[in-house]
């Protein structure tokens, strides 16, 4: 930025050195192609013969692209069930009006056909704005970096999420995680009366630099992480501590919690979804059609916002998942370049000999 | 430029204004306001709404200011100052005789260069050498013209002149020697020696022989030429030696006078004299001056035969100036003496006294005879006042000389052809009919002409239009400059605006100096306030340099008093050409693209952070990271346009300086006009819906990666910025005609950067950041797929419909300019087909 703020200056005492040089020689300017502006140059010119084959071109490869990605995008299946338990007869207009902890319902749906491939389970929320400028900087990146000062001492802009009444620092600090999504879900297979729990695996659904290299838990030889975080408070909403996220697995604890590195990659728009678990055992390479039932240990509040609470299980491609507006575009555009070359094509021809009439 | 600078201001606050009080509708809902999951602190709530709001507002001027291009203006700077250096470095302007090239006194006025609609010139020294040559004299109506050249071969004595109508009778004699002692006295030349005493002496004995041993200096190269050639005619004017002037006369004899008085030359009076008295004891006053001035003040003399040798001589285009003299008894020299001294001393009003002293004792002269100097074109003035001509500029010529000298000069350099047809408004005419009658037929007949042609065009069948020239002189020109007696003061200027606006000449000779002010000042007022150029070598061409738009001097004999006033100085007249079509063309093209695109990358950068604020609450959350932010228009786009606005060559240098009419393709400063400048905003906010919607819909609930993973913000703006810098600088490459090697470099190389920072700036945990928001988000993204489609569609379609634009503008009406550029593009293809037909015949013949 400097640089460029004192070039002028540079080139002026420059060019105040070269006339003082100069002053011994002749005035005459140098010959150079540059100084004379005649530096050998490209001169392309946009002409119409030019640009219609390039149209054409580009026509037939997005086509060709977007057809492509279509078909990929049809071929992902992908399955949405909203429970956010809005209406007396949806199952979950208990816990939704209830505000318990850990309020179970149960969500039964039918595959119709059967899924193949691996298949993602995805919670998404809708109305949410994780992109919002004060929820979006209520966090501490140094404190959940593992740096043990932060820890204790966590940055202001944690607020109103900083310390608690006692004064004591919140661990994970700020809004960000303090609304960390605590609902929770089982899947069962209705297999003919009854029913066979689907595995689900919580691992590498957070990207691998946040989980390996931008969080870490802060360390102290020889002591556990419960010890590691004494003095310090889990945040005002959550049920349990940081270091006792995941029962099951304690190198899933802290920090670098899976779930928690997903909800703290915020989303960009108001309506998102984040990956909740990849499904694994018997059921991850192949989904049968059938009855499902989806049981959801409920405790996110939504309905004041007012926002909606959703289940997506999804396949994944190269192209990621579901995505009809990738191959749409591509399609109408190919298109569009084709009308528009025909259009030139048309122009062109209708003009050319006008023009050489002038000539 | 500044209107522009409004707008946009306007965008930005009517931007700010909609977003806060959006906000304030949108959080009208308490669970909006502060959800439970976004709490504000207890000093965040009990904030005054008010305050709140105004603080917002604020925050969204930050957050947007962007658009206001700040950096524009550091660029233009650098465009400016870099820029002018082509001008001092050119070649082509570089004038070995004198040893030096065009100077730049400022480099605020390139642009200007390529919007000049009317040229004002000055005669002698600008169009014309300033190199004075004594061609004649003629003495009560003898004329004697000196051998061609003073080679050293000519000896004192009537041998030295041809005489051409009669020999001198004994009277004749007399008159003549006068008239050669009045020439070699009545001067303000210095004698420069150029060797020691010695050499002095040995210089006088060979002075006739040797001239390079005493050198004259004077400010005005006619006394030189006079002088000099007196010389020639064996009156040599040695030196002033303590007030006392030394003539060596035919005889080789010294003659001594003592030199009394001075009366100066100024441009005003048009003549100087001086009082000398001679050896004998008499005192003489001599005077010379231009014509007009000395024959009402003649009382005695051959007036007739030497006025009609007087314009003879300047329809031929020489510089004439008649020479009288008075005899003075030593009572009339003292009350001289005492009248020009009393004003010398006067404390107010010196100089009107002084001129009224001047006038008075410049008064009963007897004529002795007029003088011929000629004055060469410069080399290829004719040529560049053509191709300005041609440009569609409008030419004055604004000369002191009288009206037959400095027509002569203009059909030579063809300011006036053969056909154009001249309308005088001159004394002369002025004193047969009133100027009112004058003005009145003049306007007839140019408007005659105009409504003939406007006929013509639409039957197309005139080719060439009637071309008009006028001729006006400084007396008429201040009668109509002067408020009339009725009180309607705009009357006839706007008459004579009129009658100037029709013709593509104008001469204006007889002019004061501060005249020559004066009419560039009514043209700059007039009412379409078109750009205007002086140019001129001398000092009296100073106040018309500073009141025009563009000032340019010459480098000439005059001193550097012109040049060092203007804005730009030029060896040589012919240099303007260059100047103006080449120079002046590149630099408007050059700075119009570099301010329209400046604009137009400012708001595709920050058109789609507001869009984001209706997506993110109205909550002042930038799209971009901060790094991003700054940098964007610091290095990212910042150096492939300032390198295009300095090196773009949309037509050849040779092209532009054979065709002249391309520099009426620019006129009018089309490229900076509303119609422009909205097509460009358009365009960005085009592109900017097209980086955000895409972008929006592309991470519109679904995952972009094969491994299930989401994205989150920052990889969102990231990616919309990924496009936006892409876009941009591949919209300037398709807006460059003339690809060397820099802008290759330039622009390949600062999309390169932008790849390689993003790589380094998400790679690395940087340890003095207090948050890491950007880690990995860039390697992310380019991890996806369909992120890389996305980047490609959308930089396609953001650019199509401005290459479609293009296309078919360049093919349905194509500018001069475009169909040069076709043209030459068919004669390379055809080349290198014929090239390689011929090759294959070789080769099949083989």
């Amino acid at each position: 930025m400097l640089i460029v703020f004192f070039l002028p200056h540079l080139l002026y005492f420059s060019s105040y050195w070269s006339k003082i040089l100069k002053m011994k020689k002749d005035n005459k300017p140098d010959n150079t192609a540059f100084t004379q502006q005649r530096l050998p140059a490209w001169q392309p010119v946009l002409s119409v013969g030019i640009v219609l084959p390039l149209f054409f071109i580009i026509g037939l490869a997005f086509i060709g692209i977007g057809i492509g990605l279509l078909i990929t995008s049809n071929n992902i299946q992908e399955f949405e069930e909203e429970y956010t338990g809005i209406g007396d007869n949806s199952n979950c207009y208990i816990c939704a009006n209830n505000a318990t902890a850990n309020c179970k319902c149960t969500l039964n749906f039918t595959i119709a056909q059967p899924i193949q491939g691996s298949v993602f389970m995805y919670y998404g929320l809708t109305n949410y704005y994780q992109n919002h400028q004060k929820y979006l900087s209520s966090r501490d990146d140094q404190q959940l970096a593992g740096e043990t000062y932060y820890l204790k001492n966590p940055s202001q802009s944690c607020k109103p999420y900083q310390m608690d009444i006692n004064n004591n620092p919140i661990a994970p600090c700020g809004s960000i995680a303090n609304s960390f999504f605590n609902d929770a879900f089982a899947l069962y297979y209705n297999n003919q009366g009854f029913l066979d729990e689907v595995k689900l695996d919580g691992s590498a659904i957070a990207w691998w630099t946040d989980h390996n290299v931008k969080f870490s838990n802060p360390s102290q030889t020889g002591s556990n992480l419960s010890q590691i975080f004494e003095g310090t408070v889990k945040p005002i909403n959550w049920s349990k501590p940081v270091y006792n996220l995941d029962v099951n697995n304690p190198d899933n604890n802290g920090f670098i919690n899976e779930d928690f590195l997903v909800w703290m990659r915020t989303a960009a728009l108001p309506d998102f979804r984040k990956l909740y678990r990849r499904i694994s055992g018997n059921y991850s390479s192949f989904m049968p059609s059938g009855n499902y039932t989806l049981e959801i240990t409920y405790n996110y509040p939504v309905k004041d916002l007012p926002g909606k609470k959703k289940v997506i299980f999804s396949t994944v491609s190269w192209m990621g998942g579901k995505n009809q507006f990738l191959g749409i575009a591509y399609l109408v555009f190919g298109s569009l370049c084709f009308v528009m070359g025909f259009i030139l094509l048309i122009v062109y021809a209708k003009y050319q000999n006008v023009e050489d009439n002038d000539d | 430029m500044n209107a522009f600078l409004v707008v946009y201001l306007c965008i930005l606050i009517s931007k700010a204004l909609v977003n806060t009080v959006l906000k304030y509708v949108w959080q009208s809902n308490p669970n909006r306001d502060e959800p439970w999951y976004n709490q504000k602190t207890e000093s965040e709530r009990q904030r005054n709404t008010f305050l709140k709001a105004f603080t917002d507002f604020l925050a969204f001027m930050v957050l947007f200011n962007y658009i206001i291009p700040v950096s524009m203006y550091v660029t233009v700077e650098m465009q400016k100052f870099l820029g002018s250096y082509f001008i001092t470095w050119d070649e082509e302007m570089f004038d070995d005789e004198l040893g030096e090239g065009a100077l730049v006194n400022t480099s605020d006025l390139n642009e200007e260069l390529g919007q000049v609609e009317y040229v004002f010139t000055d005669k002698t020294g600008t169009l014309t050498e300033n190199n004075m040559q004594f061609i004649e004299c003629c003495i009560d109506g003898h004329v004697y013209v000196p051998h061609a050249i003073c080679n050293g071969q000519i000896m004192p004595g009537t041998t030295g002149i041809d005489m051409i109508d009669s020999s001198p009778v004994e009277e004749g004699m007399e008159s003549e020697e006068l008239f050669f002692r009045a020439l070699c006295l009545c001067h303000t030349v210095q004698v420069k020696e150029e060797e020691t005493i010695d050499g002095i002496k040995k210089g006088l004995q060979q002075c006739s022989k040797s001239s390079s041993s005493s050198v004259y200096i004077s400010s005005s190269p006619d006394e030189v030429a006079l002088v000099e050639g007196m010389k020639r005619l064996g009156f040599t004017y040695l030196r002033l030696k303590d007030s006392y002037m030394e003539i060596q006369n035919r005889e080789d004899s010294i003659e001594r006078f003592e030199l009394m008085e001075v009366l100066s030359f100024d441009s005003v009076r048009r003549r100087m004299s001086v009082i000398v008295r001679s050896h004998t004891g008499d005192y003489y006053l001599f005077c010379k001056g231009a014509d007009s001035s000395i024959f009402p003040r003649v009382i005695k003399g051959k007036v007739e035969q030497v006025r009609a040798r007087v314009e003879h001589n300047a329809v031929e285009g020489l510089r004439t100036l008649c020479v009288a003299y008075k005899m003075l008894k030593k009572d009339e020299y003292e009350s001289v003496c005492r009248q020009l001294n009393s004003a010398k001393l006067a404390l107010h009003d010196r100089e009107k006294k002084l001129a009224e002293a001047y006038d008075e004792i410049e008064q009963d002269l007897i004529l002795l005879g007029a003088t011929a100097v000629e004055d060469r074109l410069q080399e290829k003035a004719a040529d560049t006042i053509e191709s300005l001509h041609k440009a569609g500029m409008k030419v004055w010529v604004l000369t002191g000389d009288k009206m037959e000298t400095a027509a002569a000069t203009c059909y030579a350099s063809r300011l006036f052809h053969r056909n154009t047809q001249i309308l005088e408004l001159t004394t002369k005419r002025t004193e047969e009919q009133s100027l009112h009658d004058v003005l009145f037929e003049l306007s007839r007949t140019v408007h005659q002409h105009s409504g003939s042609l406007s006929r013509d065009s639409i039957s197309g069948l005139s080719q060439d239009m009637q071309d008009y020239g006028l001729i006006i002189d400084g007396a008429t020109l201040s009668s109509v400059m002067k408020p009339t007696e009725d009180g309607s003061s705009g009357n006839y200027k706007e008459i004579f605006l009129e009658i100037c606006r029709n013709c593509s000449a104008v001469l204006c000779c007889r002019m004061a100096p501060l005249q020559k002010a004066q009419i560039v000042k009514l043209i700059k007022a007039s009412k379409e306030h078109p750009i205007t150029l002086a140019i001129g070598d001398g000092a009296n061409d100073v106040s018309m340099i500073l009141e025009a738009h563009v000032g340019i001097g010459i480098m000439g004999k005059e001193g550097r008093q012109a040049a060092r006033n203007s804005d730009y100085a030029i060896p040589k007249f012919k240099h303007l050409k260059k100047m103006l079509l080449v120079h002046g063309h590149y630099y408007y093209i050059r700075i119009a693209e570099l301010v329209q695109y400046f604009f137009y990358k400012n708001v595709c950068f920050i058109f789609p952070q507001f869009l984001y604020q209706f997506f993110c609450g109205f909550s002042q959350q930038p799209l971009y990271d901060t790094a991003y932010l700054t940098l964007y228009n610091i290095s990212f786009t910042s150096l492939p346009i300032l390198l295009y606005s300095l090196i773009e060559q949309h037509v050849g240098m040779d092209i532009l300086k054979k065709d002249p009419y391309l520099y009426m393709d620019i006129s009018k400063n089309c490229l900076l006009r509303w119609r422009t400048f909205i097509y460009w905003t358009f365009l960005g906010v085009f592109d900017a819906l097209v980086f955000f919607f895409g972008a929006y819909f592309l991470f519109d609930n679904t995952t972009l990666t094969s491994n299930g993973q989401m994205f989150g913000n920052w990889t969102f703006g990231t990616l919309v910025f990924t496009v936006l810098v892409f876009t941009v600088t591949l919209k300037l490459a398709l807006d460059t005609h003339y690809w060397t090697w820099i802008n290759h470099f330039v622009i390949w190389g600062s999309l390169l950067f932008y790849v390689v920072f993003s790589l380094l700036w998400g790679g690395i945990i940087w340890p003095f950041l207090n948050y890491q928001r950007m880690y990995y988000v860039f390697m992310q993204m380019l991890s996806s797929g369909p992120a890389w489609l996305g980047i490609i569609l959308l930089i396609t379609v953001s650019l199509l419909p401005d290459v479609v634009k293009k296309v078919i503008c360049r093919q349905l009406w194509p500018t001069t300019a475009e169909k040069i550029q076709t043209k030459r593009q068919c004669l390379t293809v055809e080349q290198s087909t014929i090239f390689m037909l011929s090759q294959t015949s070789s080769s099949i013949s083989f």
